[in-house]
């Protein structure tokens, strides 16, 4: 990742109009960034419509913190724990910026962060925290019960 | 992933506060609730996840989301209510052949491990923790058909060297074995005859856990030579083993990274997660018994 190009700053515009400078060595975290960076096309201010300021501030951090090499194992643990406490309409925000500029460690860790949600609940109450709608007939579900009767009376 | 907008900087409005936005969680990428919904246990789908909405149930249909098959049973001896090993044969099924990576853990037969080999011919990864029911002759029958396997972990099940002769003899890619019977004082098998085992017949072993074992210096000597590809070595409770002097000197060199008898067992892996079960005891007033994640 070091390059002789380190101390390039590299700009980019949130979709409310924020702007972000990082060093080169941050953004390339990203993906879909280092991509860009590659293909000589990050000379100019990259817009992302559609990760807002809020989030892009906190994948910057997240990336920030992954190439100071200062931060110890453990703290960034820490780091990494505290990062995803957040509410859900964070969490999406999040896990949609991820994926758009797929920063690796980040993405899995609220891919799992997602799971984590959904582990140890039935399925009423996994609706009720993501807001889904169950669009089953009662046919269907009934097919499904059965299909998949797997207790002892 | 990279979009090509970064020709122009296109005048926005600014995007809704998050607060007030309407969060459509089955409008994300069907590959990214892909990567969330395959993150999940069998017992899990097969109970819950599967039985959320349509479009769950209908990604749920398809057998690259049962690569990696995780099964659990939250107590070994204890009676469940749900037939665990129909539910793990369900799940192997609907992977059509795709299935890679298994964890069987806390139930399993003979008769279920045929079944897994018989239709995953592509199985890299066999995971039998505390697998009570199946045997040396029922692993060593299966070892054949599973060529491409590259890992194999076996935890405090009543397995010795005749099954990882078999495995050794037949998976010629096998690069990684965790043997781990500190729970089984009771079950006596020869140490020294399960190195050879694995010194003769796993040359190209790159990773070897022999936690809680009762190698011997020699049974240690033996794998050291017979494994020269051997990078990471976890010996951690194998009291018998001392690695001062040569053996130790020699464990150094060779092995990069190396657990000693006496290192600390805090991220040793086999901890219960019975979260996802708790539902189902609500009722049961002996559920206490199972705090302890290390019983």
């Amino acid at each position: 990742m070091s390059s002789s190009k380190s101390n390039k700053i590299v700009k980019l515009e949130s979709s409310d109009n924020k702007t972000f400078e990082v060093e080169e060595a941050v953004a390339v975290q990203s993906e879909t960034l280092k991509n860009m960076v590659d293909d000589g096309c990050a000379n100019d201010t990259i817009p992302l419509p559609n990760v807002n300021g809020k989030i892009l501030e906190m994948v910057l951090g997240w990336c920030k913190k992954h190439v100071d090499e200062t931060v110890t194992g453990d703290e960034l643990n820490k780091y990494e724990a505290d990062f995803l406490d957040l509410d859900q309409a964070d969490l999406y925000g999040l896990l949609m910026a991820a994926n758009f500029l797929n920063v690796k460690g980040l993405l899995d860790r609220v891919l799992q962060r997602v799971a984590d949600m959904i582990k140890g609940k039935k399925p009423e109450e996994i609706r009720r925290i993501f807001n889904i709608k169950n669009d089953f007939t009662p046919e269907e579900e009934e097919e499904i019960r059965l299909e998949n009767a797997w207790a002892f009376d | 992933m990279s979009d090509t907008h970064y020709t122009e900087n296109l005048a926005m409005d600014p995007s809704p506060d998050p607060a007030d936005e309407f969060r459509n969680w089955l409008a994300l990428p069907r590959d990214v609730t892909a990567s969330i919904l395959m993150r999940l246990e069998a017992f899990e789908i097969l109970t819950s996840a599967q039985m959320v909405c349509s479009s769950w149930h209908n990604l749920y249909k398809d057998p690259s989301m049962w690569r990696a098959v995780h099964m659990r049973k939250p107590v070994p001896l204890w009676e469940f209510p749900y037939d665990v090993e129909k539910m793990c044969r369900n799940a192997v099924d609907r992977s059509c052949g795709q299935l890679v990576h298994i964890n069987v853990e806390n139930f399993g037969t003979d008769e279920l491990l045929r079944h897994i080999a018989d239709s995953s011919s592509q199985l890299k990864c066999l995971r039998l923790v505390r697998c009570y029911h199946i045997s040396d002759k029922g692993l060593s029958e299966v070892a054949a058909k599973l060529p491409l396997l590259e890992e194999l972990v076996i935890s405090y099940c009543f397995l010795s060297k005749e099954a990882l002769e078999a495995v050794g003899r037949c998976c010629s890619h096998l690069k990684s074995l965790k043997f781990n019977s500190r729970e089984l004082w009771h079950f006596k098998y020869d140490e020294e005859e399960l190195a050879i085992a694995i010194a003769e017949n796993m040359s190209e072993l790159r990773h070897l856990q022999l936690f809680g074992n009762r190698l011997t210096n020699d049974g240690l000597q033996a794998i050291l030579d017979g494994c020269p590809h051997l990078e990471s070595l976890d010996l951690r409770e194998c009291f018998n083993v001392s690695l001062a002097g040569n053996l130790g000197r020699g464990c150094s060199e060779q092995i990069k990274d190396l657990w000693r008898p006496h290192d600390s067992t805090d991220d040793y892996d086999f901890k219960y997660d019975l979260r996802i079960y708790i539902r189902y005891f609500e009722d049961l007033d002996d559920f206490d018994v199972y705090d302890d994640p290390t019983y």
